[in-house]
C-alpha cells in the first residue's frame, strides 16, 4: 500500500488524541467520580454512533527532523452521533487537558462559537453540550500580545442564539463551570447539572472572595441548591452521570429535530378511554386544603410519560413534557401544596414553558388550580406584576392549541392566564371548579361595604350577601350560559383529551418554522 | 449530629404546628402550616430528624424562605 506510512501515522495520531489529558490526568478524572468527555460520549449517544469530527486538532511538537514527539489533544471533542436513532451534534469539553480551557486562538474547534455549533444550525439537527470548562485565561493577553473586547472574533453567541429559535440545545453541567462556558449553558432550551458533581456561576469563590471577602465553596456558590432549586439558572438535577444522561435522552424523545417538523409520535399502550376512578374525589372538599397535583397530571397523562422540567424551581406550579395517547403535550398544573399561588418564580417558570412548548410546535394542557398572584410587599418587590403579566403575554403569543382543564381555582389575572384566549378559548371544568375576579371570601366585604355597614346586623348581612353570590358560582350556572365549554365527571379527563389532542395534530402541520413574535415583552 | 434547617417555601401567617420540639418526623412529614392567600400550605421536611425548636408560634407572620424549624438527625 503505497500510503501506508501516511495511514499508520493517521491511526497513530487518532490514538494520541483518544488518550486525552494521558493516564495520569484521566485516572486523577476517574478518581473524583467523572466520566471522560470521550466516555460520557459514548455512554451518551446510541451505541457505536459516535462519528468523531476534527480528532487531529491539537497542538504537536517536533524533533527537527519533523517527526511529532508529543502531542496535546485540542480541550473539546466533538462530532456526530444518534439518539434512538435520531442524529445529533455533540461536542463538550476535555477537562483532562488544561482543565477544559479555550484551544489556542481559534475557537473553530470549541464549543463556543464553533464547528459543532455550524453543524447544528446547518444541518438542522439538535445539539448537546456537555460543558465543563472555566472559560478564558488573562493568560491569552501573553500569547497575543494584547487584550480583546468581549466577543471578539468568531468567539460571540451570536450561533448559538440562532440555534434557539431552530433546532433543541441541551447543555449538560458535567463540573464546575464559569466565565464563557457558564453563559453557553445557559443558551440552551434545557439544561441539567449534577448534584455535588456540578456548579455554574459567572464567577468562581477566589473573584468572589476578592471582591467580598467572603469565602464560599464551589458547592455554597453554585450547586444545585443555588443554581437549580433557589434560581432556576439550570433546569433539572440528575443525581450521577448516568442519570443525567437518562434525562437527556429522555428531554430529546419529546422534541422535534427542528422546528419545521413536529415532536415525534410515541407507540402508546395506555388506553386513550382509561378512566381513574381516583380522579373523582381527589380534590378535598375544602378549597382551603392541598392535595397531590402530581399524582392528579400522571393519572390523565400516558403512564410513566410525566418527564417534569424545572422540578425544584418555582415549586408553585408544575411543568412537564408529556404524552397523551403517544402525541407530546405540555402540561402546566398549579400546584396546591403551595397553595397554588403565581409567585414571581412559578410566572417565570411558566413564560419560559410556554415558549419552549410553542416553538417546538407541542400543543399546551393547563390544570388550573389558581387563586391569584401572591400578594404583599415581598411579592410586589419581586416583580410579581411584571413577572405575571410577562407569562400571561407570552401565553397571548402563542400559536399552538392550548386546552385547559380548571380542577379548582380560577381566580383573577392569574387565573386568566390558563386560557387560549389568542385561539379557540377551549376550557373545560371539573364539578369543584370555581371562578371568578377574586375568590367570595373576603371579596364580598370590598364590594358591599356601604349595604353591609347600614344593615341592622352588620356580620347577618355579610353572611346573607354571601351565600347569594355563592349559589350563583355553581360552576353549573357558567355551563349553562356556556362561558365554560363544558363540566365534565373528572374520571373522563383522560378520554376527552386524547380525543382533542389527537384530533388537532393536522392543525400542528400548517405551521411548521420559526416563530417569529413581535413586540416587546413588559 | 447535624443541624436542619427546616424553611417556609412561601410568606404567610402560620395556621397551625403540627409538630414539637422532641417529635421524631420522617421526610415528608409535615411540621407546619402556613396559611397564604386562604390557602393552607404544609411546610414539610426532606430530612428526617429530631425536631429540636420550633422558631413560630401560630398566627406568627414568616417570610419566604424564613427558617421556621431546627432538626437534629
Amino acid at each position: 500500500m503505497s500510503w501506508k506510512a501516511e495511514i499508520e501515522e493517521l491511526h497513530q495520531r487518532r490514538k494520541l488524541a483518544a488518550a486525552c489529558g494521558g493516564p495520569e490526568a484521566v485516572a486523577r478524572h476517574h478518581k473524583s467520580g467523572k466520566l471522560t468527555v470521550r466516555e460520557r460520549i459514548d455512554t451518551l449517544l446510541d451505541a457505536r454512533s459516535f462519528r468523531e469530527v476534527g480528532k487531529l486538532a491539537g497542538k504537536g511538537s517536533y524533533d527537527k527532523d519533523g517527526n511529532l514527539v508529543k502531542f496535546e489533544p485540542a480541550p473539546y471533542v466533538m462530532g456526530l452521533g444518534r439518539i434512538d436513532g435520531r442524529p445529533i451534534a455533540i461536542g463538550g469539553e476535555d477537562y483532562t487537558i488544561r482543565a477544559g480551557t479555550g484551544f489556542g486562538s481559534d475557537r473553530r474547534k470549541g464549543g463556543q462559537g464553533g464547528f459543532i455549533e455550524d453543524l447544528a444550525y446547518e444541518y438542522r439537527i439538535p445539539l448537546i453540550n456537555l460543558v465543563e470548562g472555566t472559560g478564558g485565561t488573562v493568560n491569552t493577553a501573553k500569547r497575543k500580545g494584547y487584550t480583546v473586547v468581549p466577543g471578539y472574533g468568531q468567539d460571540g453567541f451570536e450561533r448559538s442564539v440562532d440555534l434557539m429559535g431552530i433546532v433543541p440545545v441541551v447543555s449538560a453541567v458535567m463540573g464546575t463551570t464559569a466565565g464563557g462556558p457558564s453563559a453557553r449553558a445557559l443558551l440552551c432550551h434545557w439544561s441539567i447539572m449534577i448534584r455535588g458533581q456540578s456548579q455554574i456561576f459567572a464567577a468562581g469563590p477566589p473573584v468572589v472572595e476578592r471582591a467580598f471577602g467572603k469565602k464560599l465553596t464551589k458547592e455554597e456558590l453554585g450547586g444545585a441548591k443555588i443554581s437549580a432549586d433557589t434560581a432556576g439558572t439550570i433546569d433539572n438535577v440528575a443525581e450521577n452521570e448516568e442519570d443525567c444522561f437518562h434525562q437527556i435522552r429522555r428531554f430529546l424523545s419529546y422534541m422535534p429535530q427542528n422546528v419545521w417538523e413536529l415532536p415525534p409520535p410515541g407507540s402508546c399502550d395506555d388506553p386513550a378511554d382509561r378512566c381513574e376512578d381516583a380522579l373523582a374525589d381527589i380534590i378535598p372538599r375544602s378549597n382551603r386544603q392541598p392535595y397531590n397535583m402530581r399524582k392528579l397530571v400522571e393519572m390523565v397523562v400516558d403512564r410513566s410519560s410525566m418527564f417534569e422540567i424545572q422540578p425544584g424551581f418555582g415549586r408553585a406550579v408544575i411543568t412537564c413534557l408529556a404524552r397523551m395517547g403517544g402525541h407530546v403535550a405540555g402540561v402546566i398544573a398549579n400546584n396546591p401544596m403551595f397553595g397554588g399561588i403565581m409567585d414571581y418564580k412559578a410566572a417565570r417558570k411558566q413564560a419560559h414553558f410556554i415558549e419552549l412548548c410553542d416553538m417546538f410546535n407541542i400543543p399546551l394542557i393547563f390544570f388550573a388550580d389558581i387563586p391569584g398572584f401572591m400578594v404583599g410587599q415581598e411579592s410586589e418587590a419581586n416583580a410579581i406584576l411584571r413577572e405575571g403579566v410577562r407569562a400571561r403575554y407570552v401565553g397571548l403569543q402563542v400559536t399552538v392549541p392550548v386546552f385547559t382543564v380548571i380542577v379548582r381555582k380560577c381566580y383573577g389575572m392569574a387565573g386568566g392566564g390558563v386560557i387560549d384566549r389568542r385561539g379557540l378559548n377551549f376550557k373545560i371544568a371539573w364539578p369543584s371548579a370555581e371562578w371568578g375576579s377574586l375568590p367570595l371570601e373576603g371579596g364580598v366585604k370590598a364590594a358591599y361595604r356601604r349595604e353591609i355597614e347600614s344593615a341592622p346586623d352588620p356580620a347577618q348581612r355579610e353572611k346573607e350577601i354571601e351565600n347569594e353570590l355563592r349559589q350563583l358560582a355553581s360552576p353549573f350556572r357558567t355551563a349553562e350560559a356556556f362561558a365554560i365549554e363544558d363540566i365534565i365527571d373528572p374520571r373522563e379527563t383522560r378520554p376527552y383529551l386524547c380525543q382533542f389532542i389527537d384530533a388537532l395534530q393536522g392543525r400542528l402541520k400548517t405551521q411548521p418554522g420559526p416563530k417569529f413574535k413581535g413586540g416587546v415583552r413588559p | 449530629m447535624s443541624r436542619i434547617e427546616v424553611k417556609s417555601e412561601i410568606t404567610g401567617t402560620v395556621w397551625q404546628l403540627q409538630a414539637q420540639p422532641g417529635d421524631r418526623v420522617e421526610s415528608g412529614d409535615t411540621l407546619i402550616v402556613i396559611e397564604s392567600m386562604k390557602m393552607e400550605i404544609p411546610v414539610i421536611t426532606e430530612d428526617g430528624g429530631v425536631v429540636k425548636e420550633i422558631l413560630v408560634k401560630e398566627k406568627d407572620p414568616v417570610s419566604e424562605g424564613q427558617v421556621v424549624a431546627i432538626l437534629e438527625d
